[in-house]
């Protein structure tokens, strides 16, 4: 059993890191192993027990240290049927000792804890049945293995939920697991994503999937920006909502750029007679650059600047003044530091809606 | 999301502000180069060609290089320019050449995509050289970008009128 145990340890330690096909491989392993065990001749199961248990018992303490480990199995349905069906109690040191084993070899402390916290509580929203089930599976090793500490038996029963949780397989718990890990997985290197009941464990899949994932976390944030986009499903029918969108967007661009070309050479004109130097006292030509306060842009204050637009308007066009070319570029210089600089009093407002006025 | 001026750690250097500024003087400068009041339609339509290259390049230079699509954009510019000052031909506009002819056939289900992707392609700039996590990425930001836009030219167009 070393040697057995030995070898399983090396072909973990190759093939952490793809975890689906490999872990499937393992428990496939396991269970020869333990039918080995169980059928040794002259052994009664209470040796072959701590014979298993010599084992886990150097690697219970570090079980002990990292609950985490729990969350690299990759049990997909059949595996997990064997588990239940034959070995309810070997099953637990054979995971026991895969699980070891992991926390040895793959290195992810922190991530797995955070990972751990998702099943966790959604298999805390398992059916009671199968909550009762469990319970009563480590019920009977309790009874039988004395010898058993506690922590491993809190192991083992997170260990047996998890493994419910994947019988289950109720897409919208595994969904926001997935989700959720999927999250933690881009920061990694690697990509751990747990295989759902039904699906390949292939390692192309896997990435197919977590793709897939990430296009559509995607599309949600577009749904979101897209005014209406909420209500419709299918990606074809967003898709469609977004280019449309892009579309009408670029159009308005172009619109609004027709008539700022149609409606600038007049404002040039009036500019001309209504920018003068002395004109009234809220327009002060020389104290451009002494406001220092930021530019804040909200729309609540365009009505505030229209009425004293209209007002500034009425005052100035009594005032002809003449104005050179070359003194209104200069000013148009000064008036675009102290357009980033107007704040949003009622003076500055005024000044900022001349200085637009002005620059146009 | 991108209203807030105050989003950014120095509230001036936001993209609105950034925008602002740009497309400002573009506007002064094209509107000191022009002749005042000429009302033939061929100068106002260099005009409206102008004012809108400016937009999308103040926006495309504001956002840098930190975007896909802004990189592209800009690019395009350059080439265009050079090209531009070597013979008089009649340049591509960036936006709007392909939106006449779209033909919506979006039905299908899953292997339509294909079509919707591709025009997404067409819509951003720099899309094709994108894959589909990054084009949905790009279109995003683009979006965001392109409403500043829009709303800064329609207020600055609203002053105008009330000017009048």
């Amino acid at each position: 059993m070393e040697s057995n145990a030995g070898t399983t340890e090396t072909r973990s330690n190759v093939t952490v890191p793809d975890g689906g096909e490999v872990a499937a491989f393992e428990s496939l392993q396991f269970t020869d192993e333990i039918h080995r065990l169980i059928s040794a001749p002259g052994t009664d199961n209470a040796s072959s027990f701590t014979a298993l248990l010599e084992l886990p018992a150097t690697q219970v303490v570090e079980l002990l240290h990292s609950p985490e480990s729990v969350k690299l199995i990759v049990a997909s349905a059949p595996n997990v049927e064997d588990f239940k069906g034959s070995f309810h109690f070997p099953s637990n040191t054979g995971l026991i000792q895969k699980d070891a084993r992991f926390s040895v070899f793959s290195g992810e402390g922190n991530n797995k804890n955070e990972k751990s916290n998702s099943p966790e509580m959604t298999s805390k929203n398992s059916s009671a049945n199968l909550e009762k089930a469990v319970k009563s599976e480590p019920a009977e090793t309790v009874s039988s293995l004395p010898l058993v500490s506690d922590p491993t038996m809190e192991n083992r029963n997170i260990k047996r939920k998890d493994r419910e949780k994947k019988v289950k397989g109720s897409t919208k718990k595994s969904k926001t697991a997935t989700n959720e890990r999927l999250e933690d997985a881009e920061k990694l290197p690697y990509v751990h994503v747990r295989a759902r009941r039904g699906q390949a464990t292939d390692s192309h899949s896997l990435a197919e999937r977590a793709r897939r994932e990430k296009i559509n976390a995607r599309m949600k944030l577009l749904q979101e920006l897209v005014p209406g986009c909420n209500k419709i499903s299918g990606t074809a029918l967003v898709l469609d909502e977004i280019i449309n969108h892009v579309q009408s967007l670029q159009r308005q661009v172009e619109f609004l750029s027709m008539r700022l070309a149609t409606v600038n050479p007049r404002i040039d004109f009036n500019l001309d007679s209504l920018f003068t130097p002395e004109s009234g006292s809220t327009m002060d030509g020389g104290n451009f650059p002494s406001l220092v306060t930021p530019l804040i842009w909200p729309d609540v204050q365009v009505n505030g600047y229209r009425q004293q637009f209209q007002h500034q308007w009425h005052f100035d066009t009594l005032k002809q003044p003449i104005w050179g070319r070359e003194e209104v570029c200069n000013n148009y210089v000064t008036l675009e530091n102290s357009l980033l600089s107007c704040d949003s009093s009622a003076n500055s407002a005024t000044l900022h809606a001349n200085q637009l006025k002005m620059e146009l | 999301m991108m209203n807030t001026p105050q989003q950014v750690k120095n509230p001036s250097s936001s993209l609105k502000s950034r925008f602002i500024t740009r497309f400002l003087g573009a506007l002064t400068k094209i509107n000191a180069e022009d002749p005042i009041s000429s009302p033939s339609p061929t100068r106002i339509f260099q005009r409206y060609r102008r004012i809108k290259v400016a937009s999308n390049k103040s926006m495309a230079y504001s956002v840098r290089s930190r975007r896909i699509w802004s990189r592209a954009m800009l690019s395009r510019f350059r080439s265009r320019r050079s090209a531009f000052s070597g013979r008089r031909s009649s340049v591509k506009t960036t936006n709007c050449t392909t939106i006449n002819v779209t033909i919506n056939e979006n039905k299908t289900a899953k292997g339509g995509l294909d079509m919707q992707t591709d025009e997404l392609r067409e819509l951003v700039p720099g899309g094709e050289a994108m894959d589909v996590c990054n084009l949905l990425d790009e279109t995003a930001h683009y979006i965001k970008c392109l409403t500043t836009q829009v709303q800064v030219m329609r207020k600055i167009v609203d002053f105008c009128h009330l000017s009048k």
